[in-house]
């Protein structure tokens, strides 16, 4: 079986923002398993994207939620009419003809999921199916990428000391304005001068990160902000839409906000 | 009898008013409160009718036994224009009854209230003033001194409450949202604080900053509705302008206040124009504020206020040669505009001009323009001889104030931008002693009177724990040593069995083979299998934090079989504290008590995060009891650190021996409502409170607050030791 399907056909826009480029690129040579931190909608799931297009793997994405078990990842015994049949699961599939797997949000998933990677991420490279009775030699060409955004986790959901030690990880934080103004405009198709005004009531929102605001806007936010500006919609509205309402339901703060794009535009 | 007394009281109205008139006469209240009364019955009558009228004369004995003969005169006195002012009975007579309850309350305030009736009842209505005279009763306690200052509106607090009754929007209705503001402006954040009145009267108050604190004027006259609040955010936005661009304070050197005025305005403007490079839309928000007009008269305020406008608005044209020139240096510096150096150089040489052009100019009564602008008197060093009007006290209540929870765990991938005020917090911050406590946070208070919450109403002092006995955990459990037994087979019991198997799952990580085989058969004969086939195994979770709150008041000294009150709580707690160890559950526990509102005495004695270990135990042997019970503060504070628990049940544990008391608080229903509003709170933050009341006593109060499920009575108080643990271990099952 291969994996065409997780194959990415054309390159995914990417604006590096340091060297991160190359660093992935030498965790990959050496096949070290890589986390990704940073705050949501940096570019982080674009920036794996770009990379498995650039090194030609399939990328194979899951999505980590609450309710997640390991055998969400490795695959699980299935009823057909003659009995039971194991079916792989993503992590199976990626570990077995060589893809990049990425775990997104990896700390959503409850813990006792999360040593299921744990053979998988030091030098033995193998998967235990234990239901299926089956140990799996990596893929030579897999790799194991997570993700995992340190601002909004709480004190419960961390992970395991042991997990962590295991891989490299790349920071990513919001671009510079001049490099973020440059991403927004290209990726909302708008002008510089009005990506510029958008990155500056990014940042307006980012002083109030702890101060009320979970977090501030994402670049992804801008981006929004700037298609629904490319569709016709004003400034104050399309920033309404895009970056106000969806971050806060406190009045307070959505009064603060308003206020502070009326004060950018 | 005079005419208009007869169609004042037409027919059978007659008679009643004459026999009230008689009434008051009798009461022997002397001749010039007759003579008032005589003429205030027909004139009310006149306009509210004669029933209102003729029952004005029982308000009028009550009000006179309780408050003298001079305050009745007042009321007669007063009567006909409130009774044209309300034009009906009903309303009329509503007056009348709060007089009669105010007279009960505050007798020696009735006078100055009533001299001022018409004043205040330009600006409230009657629920309006019937809360403000509550206010007034509450905020003094039993202190009649403060009180009748209250009432004279001589304390600062009268003039604050009766605008937030009026309705003036006033600054700290909308504090939390324009603080969001500033900071998203320039990512500063400042604890602000209300203004004192300062030496400006009403109409010239403005804003001020310094040494990392805002202070805003409770309201700005003139100002309402969406009116003020763009004056306070032209303000902030101001103000955070000066703190993010104007760097170290001026030096005032031998500058006259004129040139001080002079460099100050230049500043706003370098400031704003800084500010305005970045956010464009600034300009909006300013612009409407700058009125002055090009043909003021020359002196030194119109100038001013000229000269503000022509270095903003571009459209502005001056016919003044002293603001054109103004305006031209300033815009030929335009290329250094970063540096403060400039403002010092304009405004030097425009002082001077103004010096040689003879205008006049008093500091003394000289209030920027416009409005939102502060008073710049962060601006410059501070003269050495001004001792700033700050009470300390309430500048630590404020930054030491309780924060939300995402700020207590500071992300340490971004220390780098420290908020500007931390070093302010550090320095008020008093070193710990245990005589003083530090003033942690305030929290309202909720009156059933008024049906209002007053905010910032209480403050809780937290008091460092004084280290007692270090043993004495470990003498109760050794006395004890059978029941800590019992304790610990029952936490053991708690546990064991916690993980469930659950069948027929949808999704699972094991089949559940008596599922299977029926889904098989089902599909043999042809039916549709039901596909939830598989298990899982689940740990049912204890998922629950709590707070023990110990009410340490001065009753809890009082001896009962086997030592104090107080003392049977520690060693029940002790034993508490082993099974709450035991089960794993995080837990705090703190105990209480309170002297007057501004003295919540709040002790910790373990915090969420720490270990149990031995220093409980001595913080409990050092607990002394003393004062009152003033439970709403107590429960509210304790909520607030529950609140910042993870967990998904979370619950205070309230050991008390009596009933919500204080001494600023005669009416006991008071703090029986407002303990019963914050149960009512915490509640809706989904934490639970559970009462356990020590002694014989009437359960009715514990029912009222906590509900008939939320508390439980030990009528042994020598039992509580056996029954507490046992309690919260079948509480929490």
């Amino acid at each position: 079986m291969d994996l065409d399907a997780y194959r990415i056909a054309s390159e995914p826009y990417y604006r590096g923002i340091g060297a991160e480029v190359g660093q992935f690129g030498a965790a990959y040579a050496a096949r070290l398993p890589v986390m990704l931190k940073g705050p949501t909608g940096c570019g982080k799931t674009r920036f794996i994207e770009h990379m498995a297009w650039k090194l030609g793997r399939p990328l194979v994405t899951v999505s980590c939620h609450e309710d997640m078990t390991a055998s969400d990842l490795v695959g699980r015994l299935l009823l057909d009419p003659s009995g039971t049949v194991w079916s792989d699961g993503p992590l199976t599939l990626a570990v077995r003809y060589g893809a990049i797997c990425y775990l997104d949000e990896i700390v959503e998933a409850r813990q006792d999921t999360t040593v299921v990677i744990h053979a998988l991420t030091d030098d033995r490279r193998v998967l235990p199916l234990e239901k299926k009775g089956e140990l799996v030699q990596a893929h030579p060409d897999f790799q194991l990428v997570i993700s995992y955004n340190p601002g909004y986790q709480s004190v419960l959901k961390d992970l395991k000391e042991s997990t962590k030690q295991r891989f490299c990880a790349l920071d990513f934080g919001y671009p510079d304005p001049s490099v973020e103004t440059e991403i927004v405009a290209s990726e909302a198709g708008i002008d510089l001068p009005l990506a510029h005004q958008l990155v500056q009531i990014a940042r307006r929102s980012r002083n109030l990160r702890g101060q009320g605001l979970n977090e501030g806007a994402s670049t992804r936010m801008l981006i929004h902000a700037g298609a629904l500006i490319r569709e016709g919609l004003a400034l104050p509205e399309a920033c309404q839409l895009a970056l106000i309402l969806p971050i806060t339901d406190d009045p307070d703060m959505r009064d603060a906000l308003a206020n502070a794009v009326a004060a950018c535009a | 009898m005079p005419e208009h007394v007869r169609a004042a009281f037409p027919g059978e109205w007659l008679a009643p008013w004459l026999r009230a008139l008689r009434k008051i006469e009798g009461a022997g209240y002397g001749a010039p409160l007759e003579a008032a009364f005589r003429t205030a019955g027909p004139s009310c009558a006149e306009i509210v009718g004669p029933e209102p009228a003729i029952d004005m004369a029982d308000f009028l004995s009550a009000v006179t036994i309780k408050a003298g003969r001079r305050a009745g005169e007042a009321l007669c006195a007063a009567a006909p224009a409130v009774a044209r002012r309300f034009g009906d009975g009903p309303r009329f007579r509503s007056w009348l009854s709060l007089m009669q309850r105010f007279a009960a309350m505050a007798p020696e305030s009735v006078l100055p209230v009533i001299e001022r009736l018409e004043s205040l009842l330009q600006r409230v209505n009657l629920s309006g003033l019937e809360a403000w005279l509550l206010a007034g009763v509450r905020i003094a306690g039993a202190d009649r001194e403060r009180r009748a200052a209250f009432f004279r509106m001589e304390s600062p607090d009268a003039e604050r409450l009766l605008d937030r009754e009026a309705g003036e929007t006033g600054f700290f209705d909308m504090e939390r949202r324009m603080k969001a503001f500033m900071t998203a402006l320039h990512g500063i954040h400042a604890p602000l604080r209300e203004a004192p009145p300062g030496r400006h009267d009403g109409s010239q108050r403005r804003a001020g900053y310094g040494d990392g604190i805002i202070r805003m004027p409770a309201s700005f006259p003139g100002f309402r509705g969406a009116q003020a609040e763009a004056l306070y955010r032209a303000s902030l936005a101001h103000i955070s302008a000066h703190m993010r661009h104007s760097g170290a304070r001026f030096p005032v050197g031998k500058l006259k206040p004129l040139q001080i005025a002079v460099v100050s305005l230049i500043e706003d403007a370098r400031v704003e124009a800084l500010a305005m490079r970045e956010m464009p839309g600034l300009k909006r928000l300013w612009l409407p504020f700058h009125i002055a007009q090009s043909s003021g008269a020359m002196t030194a305020p119109s100038l001013f206020a000229r000269l503000s406008r022509a270095l903003i608005d571009p459209d502005f044209e001056d016919i003044d040669g002293w603001v054109r020139k103004g305006r031209d240096m300033f815009h030929a510096a335009a290329d250094r505009i970063e540096d403060p150096g400039i403002s010092r150089a304009i405004g030097n040489l425009l002082g001077n001009d103004l010096g040689q052009m003879r205008v006049q100019f008093n500091a003394k009564t000289y209030a920027v323009q416009p409005p939102y602008r502060d008073d710049n008197a962060g601006l410059w060093e501070p003269d050495p001889d001004m001792t700033p009007p700050e009470d300390t006290e309430a500048v630590v209540v404020e930054s030491a104030r309780i924060r939300p929870s995402e700020e207590d765990e500071p992300d340490r991938q971004r220390e780098g931008d420290q908020p500007p005020d931390d070093t302010q917090r550090a320095r008020s911050r008093p070193a710990e002693d245990p005589d003083t406590g530090i003033p942690v946070a305030t929290y309202p208070e909720y009156d059933y009177q008024a049906g209002t919450e007053r905010p910032d109403w209480t403050t809780v002092v937290e008091y460092p724990p004084q280290l007692g006995d270090p043993r004495f955990a470990q003498d109760v459990l050794e006395r004890h040593a059978d029941l800590a037994g019992r304790i610990s087979a029952l936490v053991r019991a708690a546990r064991v069995g916690r993980p469930v198997r659950l069948r027929r799952q949808a999704e699972g990580e094991t089949l559940d083979l008596d599922a299977c085989i029926d889904a098989l058969a089902g599909l043999r004969a042809g039916d549709m299998p039901d596909p939830r086939v598989y298990q899982i195994m689940a740990r049912r979770s204890r998922d629950l934090a709590v707070a023990v709150l110990l009410d340490v008041s001065k009753s809890t000294g009082d001896a009962v079989p086997g030592g104090t009150v107080l003392d049977l709580e520690r060693e029940a707690v002790v034993l508490l504290a082993e099974a709450m160890g035991g089960m794993g559950d995080p837990f705090s526990i703190a105990a209480f008590s309170s002297n007057g509102r501004d003295e919540l005495r709040y002790h910790r004695i373990k915090d969420f995060g720490e270990p149990p270990g031995r220093r409980i135990g001595a913080a409990l042997a050092g607990l002394r009891p003393g004062y009152s019970t003033r439970l709403g503060a107590a429960l509210r504070h304790a909520g607030a650190s529950l609140a910042s628990q993870p967990s998904f049940r979370r619950l205070i544990l309230l050991v008390t021996d009596g009933e919500p008391s204080d001494v600023d608080c005669p009416d006991p229903a008071y703090l029986v409502e407002d303990a019963r509003r914050a149960v009512q709170r915490l509640s809706a933050e989904g934490i639970d409170v559970f009462c356990v009341g020590l002694g014989a006593r009437n359960t009715e109060q514990e029912a009222r607050i906590f509900g008939q499920c939320g508390f439980v009575q030990i009528e042994r108080i020598e039992a509580l030791t056996e029954k507490l643990p046992a309690l919260y271990l079948r509480l929490t099952a």
